[in-house]
């Protein structure tokens, strides 16, 4: 018999997820690690999964990946010595920007009166791009904390020339969207040396 | 336990064990071989989900093959088709001992190192192409990236991505399926249309 026919049912995709990433408790994390023990087609797809993970974390790493953020996660990352150059904006407000050759990571702190807005979309405006506008769709972000987190694609960023970008944050509602910020980035390449 | 011992009973794992526990100590080296082929690959994976350092794990699925081809060639395992049972049982123990900075690992890898058969021939997993994956997650929809991204970077259970993106657990579990469903799905798509 082989050992995979002798475990009755596999473990599923969250199963796997919540065992790798912790999220179960000491009962499922020792009949998972007894199933892993004796099932080879699950253990190909957890190490999919961690290989998926470690992928991500790279892109991300390489400045290859936008994502939504907190200041918590910001924080982290600079407590560790990730290179973080941040552009905090006040409400509606503007900024001179750039990108160093060590930078990182490049955060856009955004204020904005979040206090009952339920889902955020965001437009972008790039005058490298005229009459183009982009959309993204259901942002997360915490309403507490006043503030909206990007953190662009550093490395796409870094080989732009100067220009400027707007961004305005929406928020969705039954039927409408209601603009809740606007802000300019005015971007200008580091200076060669 | 006692599941693990009686569905593996007659598995290739037990029959690889009992083929050396019968042999002349160091006799029977295709079956260690085989065992150590359908066993290592286990142990190093347990090892690096709960000591969560690559080297590490490897380190503990040395060990726990050492110390399993040791116990089967000198019949102290007395019931080598208890194998899987006693190699998840050696893996908890080293994670332990490792924890406490116990010594014992370190010996018993250099006494039997030369025994230990070579990892070149161990399964890894799978190498991906990075470019793919970021493009890949790049189509996935906001909340779901950053969920994943958050997740993955240092590996954080739901609650903690869920506190630093204002959302519940359970909220965060169900993007981080959904996510990684996807992201799986996009990245096997373009291995497929590159082959």
């Amino acid at each position: 018999m082989n050992a995979n026919a002798a475990t009755t049912s596999h473990l599923s995709l969250e199963q796997l997820l919540d065992y790798w990433l912790h999220d179960g408790d000491a009962a499922a994390t020792e009949a998972a690690d007894e199933h892993l023990m004796q099932c080879d087609d699950c253990g190909a797809l957890l190490d999919e999964l961690v290989a998926l993970g470690d992928a991500a974390r790279a892109a991300f790493r390489a400045g290859a990946v936008p994502a939504a953020a907190s200041g918590a996660f910001v924080s982290t990352l600079a407590e560790r010595g990730v290179k973080v150059r941040e552009y905090r904006l006040p409400h509606n407000g503007s900024v001179d920007c750039t990108v160093a050759p060590d930078d990182e990571l490049l955060v856009s702190r955004l204020e904005a009166p979040l206090q009952g807005v339920e889902r955020l979309d965001a437009t972008w405006r790039l005058s490298l791009e005229p009459g183009v506008q982009r959309t993204r769709h259901d942002i997360p972000f915490d309403p507490r904390a006043g503030e909206v987190l990007f953190l662009p694609k550093l490395a796409e960023v870094r080989r732009l020339p100067e220009h400027t970008m707007e961004v305005t944050l929406l928020a969705v509602e039954p039927g409408a969207t209601r603009e809740i910020g606007r802000y300019t980035f005015r971007h200008r390449p580091w200076p060669a040396t | 336990m006692e599941t693990l011992a009686a569905s593996a009973a007659d598995s290739p794992e037990a029959r690889a064990a009992r083929r050396i526990a019968d042999a002349a100590p160091g006799v029977a080296r295709d079956a260690e071989a085989e065992l150590y082929r359908l066993l290592a690959p286990r142990a190093r994976r347990y090892g690096l989900r709960h000591l969560r350092d690559a080297h590490a794990a490897s380190d503990l699925m040395q060990h726990v093959m050492a110390l399993t081809i040791e116990q089967l060639r000198s019949g102290a395992l007395r019931e080598p088709e208890r194998v899987l049972s006693f190699v998840l049982g050696a893996c908890r123990m080293t994670v332990i001992d490792q924890r406490r900075g116990e010594r014992r690992r370190e010996d018993l890898l250099q006494r039997y190192a030369d025994d230990v058969p070579s990892l070149a021939d161990l399964h890894v997993a799978p190498r991906l192409d990075h470019q793919r994956v970021a493009d890949c997650l790049e189509r996935l929809p906001e909340r779901e990236r950053s969920v994943l991204v958050l997740t993955f970077y240092d590996e954080q259970p739901s609650e903690v991505v869920g506190r630093q993106l204002g959302l519940s657990a359970g909220n965060v579990r169900v993007i981080r399926h959904r996510g990684i469903d996807k992201l799986r799905r996009c990245v096997d798509a373009g291995r497929r249309a590159a082959a």
